[in-house]
């Protein structure tokens, strides 16, 4: 009962976040008052009521905090896009809507998981196939070769390999150890031969396509997954290793490996042409100071692609560093919901894989958010939920939705 | 599963300290690196935030604009000069990269005020639907004037600067330094600008120290006549040439002689034999004291400019050359143009110098005037029956004597000519610095200049021929 209780303050809290956003929005409109804020403030928060109410209602069972925390990040997230340009908010709002859709489908339609933990090779083909195709097909844009268009749409297959290769190791990792337990240590490290060599194609092909965050962020959900099926530190060592010696060895071969480091290092020195847009993501963030300029006040549009990429600058520049900090910390405690799933959980597939995607969004949040305060070397990849992408917004709502329902069957088996 | 829920549960801290680690660093460098980070060229915010505002335009003294801002963006506009190069010195420039100098400078403030206060915004919830534009400023230059004094330097092909001053309120008629710049063209010539020998950014009218030689005798003769009881009458034989104690101190120009000569004659003819032993009978002490009455030595107020201090050396009674040297302009003694106009300005106000104003007010957007600049006496330098002598000698020089150059038919023209050694390298055989200074009409003078061509040869010449056309200019 009082977790209902606590439930619907956060709920109602959600809702008073969209309305002073929009409200701020309604004010700062360029030629007097901009009403087109106030209805898109209603539209979110009719979304928000409407998911509520489905998930409640029909699922009581489930964990209600996940699909929370992401509505009160896509709200901060579509707010800051409608300032910064407001056409670009009214497509976001539309991902955001197919985004919740998916994720109720998904609740409702999905039948349980646990059926799915036997399609390893085609989840492994899937892979295999959306991480070649920007290699094949890529057009570059801002510098990678990861997206690609078809019918009109560009997307970033990488983006759908992600949740293919989270179902592929969840898949071949479920029966580690199971009847293997008095066999040979050498035994057991041959069934991690075939996930290995997989995990390793992938990165490969992410690093030739100079999409070295997503490379990142599947090495992280990779050495997670393994961790969670195996227990064992060791083989997370070793896979450490091997990843810093690749690592080293793509320094080596791909200048566009090293200029991401060179920058990193100074880039003030770089900062007219390759640095620009760290410095001026740094900058921001620094003029924002703690409290923020104030929604409308400050520059973003000073720094590039900040409805995407770098949407954590103009958020920390604009609203504070302090709604930078919230921010990371609701990143943190959906990763702590999202982890809580698969304890309830009761076959390894259905862990694995709400560990893998729980690891994914978390590790993404932490990559970009890095890479644009400068603390790691900046890699271009989407901020989950707040940025601008239909792609990633999508695949965010499906992974959650698929967490939420491991949650639902977990719960309601028990 | 209790090991599934371990392992759980360290991948969650792992997670937990990569976020406390994460969120530190930001707070790291929100401490200790922000200040450094807005500090840099990279920052283009100040800049935008300047640009809210459209700048306030510079005006001459009939209100014909000397600036232009236009808006090219919503954080960005261009300032146009008008006039060019001609004016660069009195109003200086606003650049993003080399900043603000001049006028720009010293009224930026004004220049970026709209007037919108921070209350009003709040109270009437203002819309930003009108434009937002800085105050003006009406400057108390004489375009016409300006032009013709910036072409007429130009055209000698020689440095110099060119001060002219209303000798009753102290306002700055024109202000002319060459060489000059084209401030609308920064990016293209600052670095030429910055390397080039003749220094171009100086403004030569307050900043450039010269000897001023014969011109200063004024400021002798000045204080022999508060001195010296009965010096005006006293004859005196001029034999070419000083010498005391057997050392010859000094001679005139060309080694003229001029025999029996009065006060009167020594100043129209500019005999520094004269007036070097006037200096020795004065004493550094004396002399100095008057020089400092006229501000040599000591920092001077003035609207819109910084004059450096010109200066007047201390010597040892025994140093007799240097004194007889000091009275004629020469040895130590250093001067501005502005500092020398404001003498020739004291002569023809009666003995009060004012202090030089170069803005007369300043505006709103809308044409209000906010504030005025009184005119602002800096002093009595000299008794009005000094000054009435003086007045006399002076006009004496251009219808007598050295300065017939200046002479303006229907004008009465009154001056000093100077001729000023210098050395610039101890061999070298350089011409002398040809200086004049001036003002008309002689009975009720409304116009006072200061004119200075380096290497110009004698101020009889050059000096004194530019002086009578700009009177002729401003007064016809």
């Amino acid at each position: 009962m009082e977790s209902i209780k606590e439930e619907k303050k956060l709920l109602m809290y959600t809702y008073l976040l969209g309305i002073v956003l929009f409200f701020n929005l309604f004010f700062i409109g360029k030629d007097g008052f901009d009403k087109g804020a106030l209805i898109m403030g209603v539209i979110i928060c009719f979304i928000f009521a409407y998911s509520h109410f489905i998930i409640r209602r029909f699922f009581p069972d489930g964990d209600k905090y996940i699909l929370l925390f992401s509505n009160v990040l896509a709200v901060i997230g579509m707010g800051m896009i409608y300032r910064l340009d407001s056409p670009m908010a009214l497509k976001q709002l539309i991902w955001y809507t197919v985004g919740i859709a998916v994720f109720i489908l998904v609740v409702v339609l999905m039948p349980s998981l646990s059926k799915f933990g036997k399609y390893k090779y085609f989840y492994m083909i899937c892979t295999l196939i959306l991480m070649s195709m920007g290699s094949i097909f890529g057009d570059p844009t801002n510098g990678s070769k990861n997206w690609i268009s078809i019918a009109g749409f560009t997307f970033q297959p990488t983006e759908f390999g992600k949740l293919s290769l989270v179902a592929y190791l969840a898949a071949s990792l479920q029966y580690y150890g199971k009847n293997l337990k008095d066999k040979a240590e050498l035994l057991k490290i041959k069934a991690l031969i075939e996930p290995g060599i997989v995990v390793m194609i992938s990165l490969g092909f992410m690093v030739t396509q100079k999409d070295l965050g997503s490379a990142l962020i599947f090495f992280a959900i990779s050495i997670t997954m393994l961790y969670i099926a195996t227990s064992n530190l060791k083989y997370v060592l070793v896979c450490l290793g091997l990843f810093i010696i690749g690592g080293f060895i793509s320094y080596k071969l791909f200048g566009h490996v090293r200029l991401r480091f060179m920058i990193w290092g100074d880039p003030w020195k770089y900062g007219n042409n390759e640095g620009h847009q760290v410095v001026q993501s740094l900058i921001s963030i620094a003029s924002g100071g703690l409290f923020g300029t104030g929604l409308g006040l400050g520059y973003p549009k000073m720094v590039p692609v900040r409805e995407s990429d770098f949407i954590f600058s103009a958020i920390s520049e604009e609203m504070g560093l302090l709604t930078g900090f919230a921010i990371l910390i609701l990143y943190f405690l959906m990763f702590y919901r999202c982890m809580r799933v698969p304890i309830y959980s009761k076959d390894n597939f259905t862990r694995l894989l709400a560990v893998g995607y729980s690891t994914m969004i978390a590790a993404q949040a932490l990559v970009i958010v890095g890479g644009v305060v400068g603390a790691i070397p900046l890699t271009g990849i989407t901020l989950p939920l707040v940025s601008y992408g239909g792609s990633s917004m999508i695949i965010t709502f499906f992974s959650l939705g698929i967490l939420q329902k491991i949650s639902e069957d977990g719960q309601s088996y028990e | 599963m209790n090991d599934f829920v371990n392992n759980i549960k360290k991948v969650m801290l792992v997670f937990l300290v990569l976020f406390i680690a994460l969120i530190s660093y930001i707070t790291y460098s929100y401490m200790f690196t922000s200040e450094k980070t807005l500090a840099s060229t990279f920052n283009q915010r100040l800049w935008a935030e300047r640009n809210k505002v459209l700048r306030g335009t510079i005006y001459d003294k009939d209100m014909n604009a000397l600036t232009k801002s236009t808006k090219i963006s919503e954080t960005s506009q261009k300032l146009k000069y008008l006039q060019g190069a001609a004016f660069s010195h009195a109003i200086g420039y606003m650049d993003p990269i080399y900043g603000l100098a001049g006028l720009e400078k010293k009224y930026d403030a004004q220049l970026m005020d709209s007037g919108e206060s921070a209350i009003s915004k709040l109270v009437f919830f203002s819309k930003d639907t009108e434009e937002k534009i800085g105050n003006g400023l009406r400057t108390t230059l004489d375009s016409k004037l300006q032009l013709k004094a910036y072409e007429l330097l130009k055209q000698t092909n020689h440095k110099g600067a060119i001060v002219a001053l209303n000798p009753k309120t102290g306002e700055v008629l024109a202000m002319v330094s060459n060489p000059s710049y084209d401030p609308n063209n920064l990016e293209r010539d600052m670095k030429g600008l910055n390397t080039n020998n003749d220094v171009p950014l100086l403004n030569r009218a307050v900043s450039g120290l010269y000897p001023p030689g014969s011109v200063f005798k004024t400021i002798t003769a000045v204080s022999a006549l508060e001195n010296i009881p009965g010096v005006y009458n006293k004859g005196f034989s001029d034999n070419g040439k000083l010498v005391v104690n057997g050392t010859q101190l000094l001679k005139n120009y060309d080694g003229e002689v001029f025999g029996n000569i009065d006060f009167k004659k020594a100043y129209v003819h500019s005999s520094n034999v004269f007036f070097g032993s006037l200096g020795i009978d004065l004493g550094n002490k004396a002399l100095r004291d008057t020089a400092e009455k006229f501000y040599f030595n000591k920092d001077m107020n003035a609207t819109g400019m910084t004059i450096d201090p010109s200066q007047f050396p201390t010597y040892k009674s025994n140093e007799k050359g240097n004194i007889a040297q000091s009275a004629i302009g020469q040895a130590a003694v250093l001067a501005t143009p502005m500092e020398m106009a404001l003498v020739a300005s004291s002569v023809a106000n009666n003995g009060i110098m004012m202090e030089p104003m170069l803005v007369k007010e300043i505006l709103s957007s809308k044409g209000k005037s906010l504030e005025t600049t009184e005119p602002k006496q800096l002093g009595q330098v000299m008794t009005p029956e000094t000054a009435s002598t003086m007045k006399e000698l002076m006009r004496g020089v251009v219808t007598d004597g050295t300065g017939g150059n200046a002479a303006v038919s229907g004008i009465d023209v009154s001056g000093k000519t100077g001729t000023a050694d210098h050395k610039a390298d101890a061999n070298a055989q350089t011409a002398a610095h040809s200086w004049f200074i001036g003002f008309a009409p002689y009975d009720n003078p409304t116009i006072a200049i200061a004119v200075i061509v380096e290497e110009g040869g004698v101020g009889g010449g050059k000096a004194a021929q530019i002086t009578g056309k700009l009177m002729e200019t401003y007064l016809k």
